[in-house]
């Protein structure tokens, strides 16, 4: 069954068209993840999902139902991360989590929901003494009190060390395991392919490549990467490349196989192939052919 | 269930933030008990001018207490992205405000209830004649002005600007009322002023009246729920 559906949506502030008219499913228990650079529209799609605003166009359907118009239906069945939102300052970690669980049906246990966002040991500390990767674990904790169905998390391991991020995605793959379904916008191409089953590029308000992580990625060829030996004519070499500042790029479908056969060439004329770098595709190659705007 | 959460996180918080409690308690109940205390034992005014005083001062506990204090702390919460994650919960964005509301209101309340006991002894100023009148007043009073500070944030652009945008409020409630001692005012402003809520809750403890006060708060209570309906913003704007 579909958790999540948008179909056509759009939403503007004021002048400026945010979303301009996206189209994705999300299957129940699935992780999507929704990538894009700044500015291209994920924060204001993961809000007309919380139902924090209302479409200007199009439908969204969250387990069936409008999330602006059935709010409170649908919140007890969603948990939100926010990209940004605040605390009360002056409250510590426990009274702050037991204020959210006074909010919440059926909260989990607050030592269960400290111990999952890694805050046991911070319990009795102020909010605002709290570092920025220990407020977004907190803010793990809140999203998760009502033993969510589905999971909207938009920037989840912004200012986390490495150690807190990867505890987090234990975290994420745990419940996407017992079938939460999750909707993920980050930064961090890694994170999304690492824990996304599936996932949209959004570029200036709309979807500009979508589909399965593992097939989109399979679907696209590898990079092959060397210093071209000096005086050698690119146009001489066994399969086309791209130079670009005395840096040769020869794009394949196996780069393996054309690493063999590009360093057979060098070897039968006693070249070197300097800073040789074999990659299959990634996200990140994806996501910069997909969004020019980028900064490479 | 999850209007008394609100309430209850209101409440808490209205008592933790100490400057808060300082601008909004003991600031006005200083006022409210000082001022008749000083008009009964430094004036000739005696009882009497003591106790007109005190039943004008509810109108500085409305104005500072209810309506200040709401709408500092909901321009506070709104400009810190507080309101927004609050609105993640399953809380409804009525339950949020009148949660809110029903707090802010309770603690004015109290208030005005412990000066009206604390006159009596600093100024002798007798208690109420008609408790249930003066109940009825104080209740309404304290419930409309903390709506109205609620849907006045909308105006506030800036959290650090809200308490400096109630000072107008403040000084016209406390003037009309006569907190500020005798003003002379043109009699078609004065006649303006009594239509303000805060002079209709004086108007109704000093006079034992509730029918003309009740209908004023009402289309006061009114007024303010369409602007809550209407401008309540939940986030700081974008621009």
């Amino acid at each position: 069954m579909t958790a999540i559906d948008v179909r056509g949506l759009r939403k503007s502030h004021q002048e400026f068209e945010a979303v301009r008219g996206i189209s994705f499913e999300v299957p129940e228990g699935e992780v999507f993840a929704l990538l894009g650079r700044n500015g291209a529209g994920k924060t204001t799609t993961v809000e007309v999902l919380a139902g924090l605003q209302r479409a200007d166009g199009g439908t969204v359907r969250v387990l069936g139902l409008d999330p602006y118009a059935d709010r409170a239906a649908v919140r007890r069945r969603t948990g939100i991360m926010l990209q940004e939102a605040g605390f009360f300052p002056d409250l510590t970690v426990a009274q702050t989590v037991d204020t959210w669980r006074d909010f919440t049906a059926a909260p989990r246990p607050r030592e269960e929901a400290l111990e999952l966002a890694g805050l046991t040991g911070r319990s009795g500390t102020k909010v605002r003494q709290l570092s920025g990767g220990e407020k977004r674990r907190l803010d793990l904790a809140l999203a998760l009190l009502g033993r969510p169905d589905v999971l909207f998390l938009d920037e989840p391991t912004t200012g986390m060390d490495p150690q807190a991020r990867a505890a987090t995605w234990e975290v994420i793959r745990d419940l996407a395991g017992r079938g939460t379904t999750v909707l993920l916008t980050t930064h961090y191409l890694e994170e999304a392919q690492r824990l996304a089953g599936s996932m949209a590029i959004m570029d200036e308000g709309r979807i500009v490549a979508a589909g399965g992580m593992a097939e989109t990625l399979a679907a696209r060829s590898g990079r092959v990467a060397f210093r071209l030996p000096p005086a050698t004519d690119p146009a001489a070499l066994p399969l086309p490349v791209t130079v670009e500042n005395g840096l040769a790029v020869c794009r394949a479908e196996d780069p393996d196989l054309a690493a063999q056969r590009l360093l057979t060439w060098a070897a039968e004329r006693g070249l070197r192939l300097e800073g040789l770098e074999v990659r299959t595709a990634t996200l990140e190659d994806l996501f910069l052919d997909t969004s020019p705007k980028v900064a490479r | 269930m999850s209007l008394a959460a609100t309430y209850r996180l209101g409440t808490r918080l209205f008592w933790r933030d100490r400057s808060m409690v300082f601008a909004s308690v003991v600031t006005p109940v200083g006022l409210a008990v000082g001022l008749p205390a000083l008009m009964r034992h430094v004036t000739s005014g005696g009882v009497a001018g003591a106790t007109a005083l005190a039943q004008s001062a509810i109108a500085i506990l409305l104005a500072i207490t209810a309506f200040m204090n709401i709408t500092v702390a909901l321009t506070g919460r709104r400009d810190q992205l507080v309101l927004k994650r609050l609105r993640t919960t399953r809380l409804t964005d009525g339950q949020l405000l009148l949660g809110q509301i029903a707090s802010t209101a309770t603690q004015t309340v109290v208030l005005i209830v412990a000066c009206a006991v604390a006159v009596r002894f600093a100024a002798g100023v007798p208690l109420p004649a008609d408790p249930l009148v003066f109940a009825a007043a104080t209740i309404a009073g304290s419930v409309v002005l903390s709506l109205l500070g609620a849907a006045y944030t909308a105006a506030v652009p800036r959290a650090e600007l809200a308490a400096a945008y109630t000072m107008p409020v403040f000084l016209l409630c406390g003037v009309s009322a006569g907190a500020m001692g005798p003003i002379p005012l043109p009699g078609w402003l004065q006649t303006a002023l009594d239509l303000l809520p805060t002079s209709a809750v004086v108007h109704a403890v000093r006079t034992g009246d509730l029918a003309v006060p009740l209908l004023v708060l009402a289309v006061w209570g009114a007024a303010g729920l369409v602007a809550l309906r209407l401008w309540f913003r939940w986030e700081p704007r974008r621009s």
